[in-house]
């Protein structure tokens, strides 16, 4: 299920904040290695809670934004941000919710599965 | 004998209030409004009745309608800019001389004081609770806000608000107005020492803010439970909007920034008048800082998101095409909302803090600017080979790019270190974040307020002088603040009423700049009032042009059905009142709005 939410698309849409994420854990791994100013039980362990809470609470907030938003696109129609309730307004993807298509979806899904597996073997 | 004549007058006093009070209540509307035309929202399907909404004053002292309500917040949110606005133009006179020429030193910091805490709480926060309360509901398909009655309560939690704010100027004996700047740092503000801080116009002040922290608070809980419980059927996360996404992630910041203001606040007044002190002795005033700023970090990114939401909204209905990268900017929204709370300290450089925790601050602050500059990049590339209209509203979030990305590489700056330590308590600093507060924010407001000027007002402004505002605004903006930037580089500290004669020609720069500024929105309160009386009635429910490049969206849909569903009072068609020599067809069609001329 969490592979067919987040799919290709929906993992390059949330690299926007893996930068900010991978930032900090630059800063982090900086002030592991070189401590330019000492390591202090007290100082230092603020000094990396202040990094680690925003990095985990960043990364915890982006996952369920991105189940939420690509959750709803895989299980209903997809409008225009804005337009959604306007009259007779034109979905840009039509849920489509016949067998064929959640036929569809789980070949998709296996074969997603299948090619990160054989990229994992690589 | 004397008390029959008491009865006697209260009596009489009584009958004169019902007689005032039915007076109000029949007294003729303010604008054209009937039941079903402007009571309903989406869909008009919660069936508003005339007898729920009364007419005249009666109506906005009681309303509890999302849109009337937000007519409220941006009345109130106007009003307070003209007094920050006017405040300003007073210090910046002051400033053409180095010494104290025009007004006192101690008036001068009085100004300076209430400007910020003005344009900050009660014009900024105000004005984006407009925009909010009058479309959030609109366009998520909802039928109000989820509660209503809170909304109404929050606002009116706010002109007390502002009149505590503001009291210290009121002609009251032994009063004065705070000269604690907004930062209200401790100890100045705890009223110890020799100065005359004291005095009970702080206390008032603290007050006021307190209560339009409480008020902000309140309308942040509205906002979340409207946005995850009243969305329409097919409103889905996916389906949602960028302003209400901001909006949203704003009211996610302020339920968690305000309450910590409020309680440090009331710490502060415990420690002026009940003889508390928490922020007396070693690391007090440090506490101060630290508390203060944890709120006042998320307090500028409360300020900036709704404002990018509004130009993220508007930029690309005149560019002829979507936003470009939609989920980008959604994410990289509520990026910035989290990492928001993680950099207050980087106010604090030079207070010698621990290195290790400023490092730390220094590498959170670095990494926010990521969120930002993706949205700057999404703006500019929308616009790129897009079908371009230069309206006015199109003007003012062009100006917001151009703007905060001075106002944003400015800060990024003084997010290192070494560069803070120098530039730190200058003029650099009014410099970006004015960038961003003015050349941005009141930008974005501009933009908004223009472009669904014809959904709340039902009449068009007038397009020559909407572009006098963008102008002179924009040059204004640039003049002022630039010269600040390098002020600041040229040493000249923050805050004081005089200065030394080597700055005084950017100083009077930065003062031409401010006067263009001036007179560049005393035409838009001039266009913005004269138009509302009398401007043309827009009477086409797509006055951008939206359908044909398929981004027409919910709020004019409803504008589109209040115009076919409204009943002509009396039978009789309202003829449209015209400007001076203006062809309707033409002064409607608005600004920009014709393809043709835009493509040449």
């Amino acid at each position: 299920m969490a592979n067919k939410i987040f799919d290709r698309d929906t993992l390059l849409d949330l690299t926007v904040n893996v930068v900010p994420l991978f930032i900090i854990g630059f800063f982090v791994v900086g002030f592991v290695v070189l401590a330019p100013f000492g390591i202090d039980p007290l100082a230092s362990a603020i000094q990396f809670g202040l990094l680690a809470v925003p990095f985990v609470l960043l990364a915890v907030l982006t996952y369920f934004a991105g189940r939420a938003v690509a959750g709803a696109e895989h299980s209903s129609d997809v409008y225009l941000p804005g337009q959604a309730s306007v009259r007779g307004a034109e979905p840009l993807e039509e849920f489509d919710d016949t067998p064929e298509s959640l036929e569809r979806d789980q070949t998709n899904a296996v074969e997603g599965e299948t090619a990160d597996d054989a990229a994992d073997d690589h | 004998m004397q008390v029959n004549g008491q009865l006697a007058l209260t009596v009489l006093m009584g009958i004169f209030l019902v007689a005032v009070a039915a007076w109000l209540a029949r007294i003729e509307n303010w604008r054209s409004y009937t039941p079903i035309g402007g009571g309903g929202a989406l869909g008009q399907q919660e069936g508003y009745v005339s007898e729920e909404k009364p007419s005249g004053i009666i109506r906005w002292l009681t309303t509890v309608d999302h849109k009337d309500i937000g007519l409220l917040y941006g009345t109130y949110g106007l009003i307070a800019f003209v007094v920050g606005g006017l405040m300003v133009t007073v210090m910046r006179i002051e400033l053409i001389d180095p010494g104290m020429s025009f007004i006192s030193n101690q008036f001068y910091n009085s100004l300076l004081t209430s400007h910020g805490i003005t344009m900050l709480f009660l014009f900024g926060t105000p004005i984006i609770a407009a925009f909010a309360n009058y479309l959030v509901p609109l366009l998520i398909g909802a039928d109000d806000m989820a509660f209503p009655r809170i909304n109404a309560i929050a606002f009116w939690l706010l002109p007390p608000a502002a009149l505590l704010i503001w009291a210290g100027f009121f002609p009251i004996p032994d009063l004065i107005p705070a000269q604690t700047a907004w930062t209200m740092y401790t100890p100045l503000s705890a009223g110890v020492g020799a100065g005359n801080q004291a005095n009970a116009g702080v206390d008032l002040m603290l007050l006021g803010l307190h209560l339009s922290g409480v008020s902000a608070t309140m309308g942040s809980i509205n906002f979340i439970a409207t946005i995850f419980t009243e969305r329409g059927d097919d409103v889905s996360w996916a389906n949602l909007d960028i302003f209400s996404w901001t909006i949203l992630t704003q009211s996610g910041l302020i339920l968690f920034a305000f309450p910590l203001l409020g309680s440090a606040l009331v710490m502060l007044l415990f420690d002026r008048n009940f003889g508390t002190t928490f922020f007396a002795g070693e690391g007090g005033a440090m506490l101060w800082q630290h508390l203060f700023w944890f709120f006042g970090h998320p307090e500028v990114y409360i300020l900036v998101l709704p404002p990018m939401g509004i130009v993220s909204y508007v930029l690309p209905r005149f560019s002829g095409r979507r936003l470009f990268g939609f989920k980008f900017v959604v994410y990289s929204t509520l990026a910035i909302g989290v990492l928001s709370f993680g950099v207050w300290a980087h106010h604090m450089f030079a207070t010698g803090m621990d290195p290790r925790l400023r490092a730390s601050f220094m590498a959170v602050s670095l990494a926010i600017a990521i969120p930002s500059a993706v949205k700057t990049f999404n703006w500019i590339t929308t616009m790129w080979n897009g079908r371009v209209r230069l309206t006015t509203p199109m003007l003012f979030c062009i100006g917001f790019v151009s703007n905060f990305i001075i106002g944003g590489v400015t800060g990024v700056f003084l997010a290192s270190i070494p560069v803070d330590l120098i530039l730190h308590d200058t003029y650099y600093v009014v410099g970006h974040f004015h960038y961003v507060v003015m050349g941005a924010i009141a930008f974005a407001g501009f933009a908004g307020l223009y472009y669904w000027y014809p959904l709340y007002t039902g009449r068009m402004y007038q397009k020559t002088l909407g572009k006098a505002h963008f102008w002179l605004s924009m040059v204004g903006t640039n003049i002022t603040f630039f010269a600040m930037i390098l002020l600041g580089y040229g040493g000249m500290p923050r805050r004081y009423a005089t200065y030394l004669p080597q700055f005084a020609s950017l100083h009077q720069v930065a003062t031409i700049g401010a006067l263009i500024l001036f007179v560049g929105q005393v035409i838009f309160v001039w266009n913005f009032v004269q138009s509302w009386l009398e401007g043309p009635t827009v009477d086409d429910g797509d006055p951008w042009d939206l359908r044909e490049s398929g981004l027409y969206t919910a709020e004019w849909d409803w504008y589109d059905q209040k115009l076919q569903t409204a009943i002509a009072d009396g039978g009789e068609e309202e003829d449209s009142v015209l400007t001076d020599g203006g062809d309707e067809e033409e002064s409607v069609r608005t600004d920009g709005g014709d393809v043709d001329a835009a493509d040449d």
